[in-house]
């Protein structure tokens, strides 16, 4: 307890000297404070989402990193340190070797745990507890070469005053390096019609093996940081307590979760409103969050235990939707204050630092994931495929960098390290991974024909709109067979449908719509297509029969032009 | 999947007799009421007669996949059939039909109904995986050739 309440007390002591800093700078009240506060939220919400959007649409890169660059662009340390504006003073100023205020950081803690919280809602459980064999090494394999590569770059590397495996701040380069952020190996897969081919399914099985462990990692991770930190002597005998504990709990509060989230929607629904539910929803997930730091861990891990107790619940599709607006805004605000925080001065003695260890967190996903992958059933080649579909970080390693360094465990140098590699990993993988999937099948020679023979079923309809509605028919037809359909949040509507050992993807292509499917599993998706596309001439029928059309044209507008 | 939860040794058939669609589809629903599988018979028949209505499920290489929902149905009631003679199904090829899979499922549905008939569709996707299972002599070979025993 007297280790969380040091590394806490760190925290606030950040913020309450950063506060009075500020008052005692501007002589102002606390009603200056908030405008100064709304003023930078004003600023990096334009900043960030502008920044975003450019990077979205002309780079092809994912928007966090425009986010990133922006809050670089803007932070104390370039732009916003250098104008006096009057009236306000400097707009972003370093308090205390903390680039943000405690208000602004307040914010952006706030986005995280909606982040991890919407993560774990999305994560597919039962995906994760029987899906595919090999995803799961190869997700464990990335898991342990990223951390342990992570960690011993910073015991082996000179002059920088980590020399133990154990080290916190080494613990934390090993846990940063960990968590695969897909999203953008998704979308590329998408784009090569390559989602249902074994390498794909590989990779997005991998990557939620990836988020899990990854999360149960972090939470060992913090668990013994906080005690180093507290100056607490760190034994086997304690690590291995530790470690029991951070495992324990993750274990014990997402099965509790699980086994009652149940009865608590269920009871949630009796309020018999969706606000209502989404708010209760959310404000347990913030209870948590809470809960899960005084027990020593991270708040994002209480935040995203709370959504994968709730990702089995028939409300998780609603709580993800009245979300979607709150993290559209507040999730580029967590992304542009993490860029603030870049200090370009103590970026430089370790630039050389940062680049070997962004080199190594490369090599660890390609050779953590690519061997477990050619042991199991693939060639060379296509274990190359499934180590660089692995090698983007984002958003977990971002989070995770910025607790260590609001809690102290890292510096300005480290933390700027970080980003350094999640920013060479996410733009290294896209040009490396298209490159990859060119040439022939990834699967070994005697596994050839056990998958690869993906069949294309394209549907050409009339219009978008018709597409578009026999697509939504067709996924509400595969959820009540009890398919597992995700959106993956591409450009182009894309969607993974799992169950079992069936994996295939849908996508709509403006007035087409496209199964990409293997060839043994064909029957399925063939037959529940077939019924909806007899729903839809049902349907068309009968609105054929809408004789009065014309008449509730007429009605309707009635009496307009009195 | 595992179709031993849902076949059963009283619902697969190597000799059915009839030698017409309607007849087909009548005889199996009768022996699916037999089987106590079925209560409502004449609700159960309007509801697969209405799919065939709509396009008709005989498919290509003699395999028919006769279906319907209704509320009638609590859970997924399934059938296999066997009419060595091939019986006329209107089947996309124009050939007779020798192999009948029938599932009936509650309106509002909500379990791998659909995925049943693909299931067996895959299992008799090859002409020699058919053979076999026309090879079939006893209801309980038809039964273990399905659920892998």
């Amino acid at each position: 307890m007297q280790e969380t309440a040091h590394a806490a007390t760190n925290v606030v002591h950040h913020a309450a000297a950063a506060a009075e800093h500020l008052t005692e700078a501007s002589g102002h009240s606390i009603t200056h404070l908030m405008m100064l506060l709304i003023i930078q939220l004003a600023v990096i919400i334009i900043a960030a989402k502008f920044g975003g959007f450019l990077f979205q649409r002309y780079l092809k890169m994912p928007s966090v990193l425009g986010e990133l660059a922006s809050g670089m662009l803007i932070g104390p340390y370039a732009l916003g340190g250098m104008f006096d504006i009057p009236g306000i003073g400097i707009l972003f100023s370093e308090h205390m070797g903390f680039a943000a205020s405690a208000e602004l950081y307040g914010i952006a803690t706030l986005a995280s745990i909606i982040l991890l919280f919407l993560a774990g809602l999305e994560t597919d459980l039962a995906a994760f507890l029987r899906y595919s064999v090999v995803g799961s090494f190869v997700g464990l394999g990335g898991l342990i070469a990223a951390f342990t590569l992570g960690d011993l770059c910073a015991v082996f590397w000179p002059g920088n005053g980590i020399d133990r495996f154990m080290d916190p701040a080494a613990l934390f380069l090993g846990v940063i390096s960990v968590a695969t952020s897909v999203g953008i190996t998704a979308r590329i897969l998408a784009e090569k019609r390559k989602m249902a081919s074994p390498e794909g399914v590989t990779i997005l099985a991998g990557a939620v093996f990836d988020d899990v462990l990854g999360i149960v990692t972090l939470a060992i991770v913090m668990g013994l940081a906080k005690v180093e930190m507290g100056g607490g002597e760190v034994n086997w005998g304690a690590i291995g307590w530790i470690a029991l504990k951070a495992v324990g709990f993750f274990v014990v509060v997402t099965a509790l979760g699980l086994t009652f989230a149940r009865k608590i929607t269920g009871a949630i629904k009796q309020f018999r409103s969706r606000e209502m539910m989404v708010s209760t929803c959310f404000g347990l997930a913030l209870l948590l969050a809470g809960l899960a730091e005084m027990a020593g861990l991270a708040m994002i891990i209480g935040a995203y235990i709370m959504g994968l107790a709730l990702s089995r619940t028939d409300l998780a599709h609603e709580i993800e939707h009245h979300l979607e607006g709150v993290y559209n805004i507040l999730v580029p605000i967590f992304f542009c204050v993490m860029g603030m925080m870049v200090d370009f001065s103590a970026m430089k003695p370790v630039l050389i630092f940062g680049s070997v260890y962004s080199i190594l967190a490369v090599i660890s996903k390609v050779v953590g994931c690519g061997v477990p992958a050619y042991l199991m059933k693939f060639n060379l080649r296509g274990s190359l495929r499934i180590g660089l579909g692995m090698l983007p970080r984002g958003e977990v390693a971002l989070i995770v960098a910025g607790i260590g360094l609001a809690s102290g465990i890292i510096d300005q140098g480290i933390f700027g390290v970080s980003i350094m590699m999640t920013v060479i990993t996410t733009m290294l993988a896209p040009p490396l991974l298209v490159k990859s999937f060119e040439g022939g099948s990834g699967l070994r020679k005697e596994m050839e024909g056990t998958g690869e023979d993906i069949e294309v079923i394209e549907l050409e309809f009339p219009s978008h709109d018709i597409a578009e509605f026999l697509l939504h028919r067709f996924i509400q037809a595969l959820q009540e067979e009890e398919f597992f359909v995700h959106n993956l949040h591409t450009d182009q509507p894309t969607y993974r449908v799992l169950k079992d050992d069936i994996a295939f993807t849908l996508i709509q292509d403006g007035d087409k719509v496209v199964v990409n499917v293997p060839r043994a599993n064909q029957h399925v998706a063939r037959m529940i297509l077939l019924e909806e596309l007899l729903s839809l001439s049902d349907l068309l029928e009968s609105t054929k029969q809408m004789k009065g059309l014309d008449k509730m044209g007429t009605d309707l507008m009635q009496g307009m032009f009195a | 999947m595992n179709l031993k939860k849902v076949l059963s040794a009283d619902t697969v058939w190597v000799d059915l007799k009839a030698d017409t669609k309607q007849g087909i589809i009548e005889e199996m629903i009768d022996r699916l009421v037999a089987a106590g599988k079925i209560k409502n018979r004449s609700a159960v028949l309007e509801a697969v007669l209405d799919r065939e209505a709509k396009m008709s499920t005989g498919m290509q290489n003699g395999v028919a996949i006769p279906h319907g929902k209704t509320d009638e149905i609590k859970t997924l009631v399934a059938a296999v059939g066997l009419n060595k003679a091939g019986v006329d199904f209107d089947a996309m090829d124009g050939e007779p039909c020798t192999i009948f899979i029938m599932t009936l499922s509650p309106l509002k549905r909500t379990g791998p109904h659909i995925q049943f008939l693909a299931e067996v569709s895959r299992l008799i996707s090859q002409a020699s995986d058919r053979d076999r299972l026309l090879a079939c002599t006893t209801h309980q070979e038809i039964y273990d050739l399905l659920t892998g025993k």
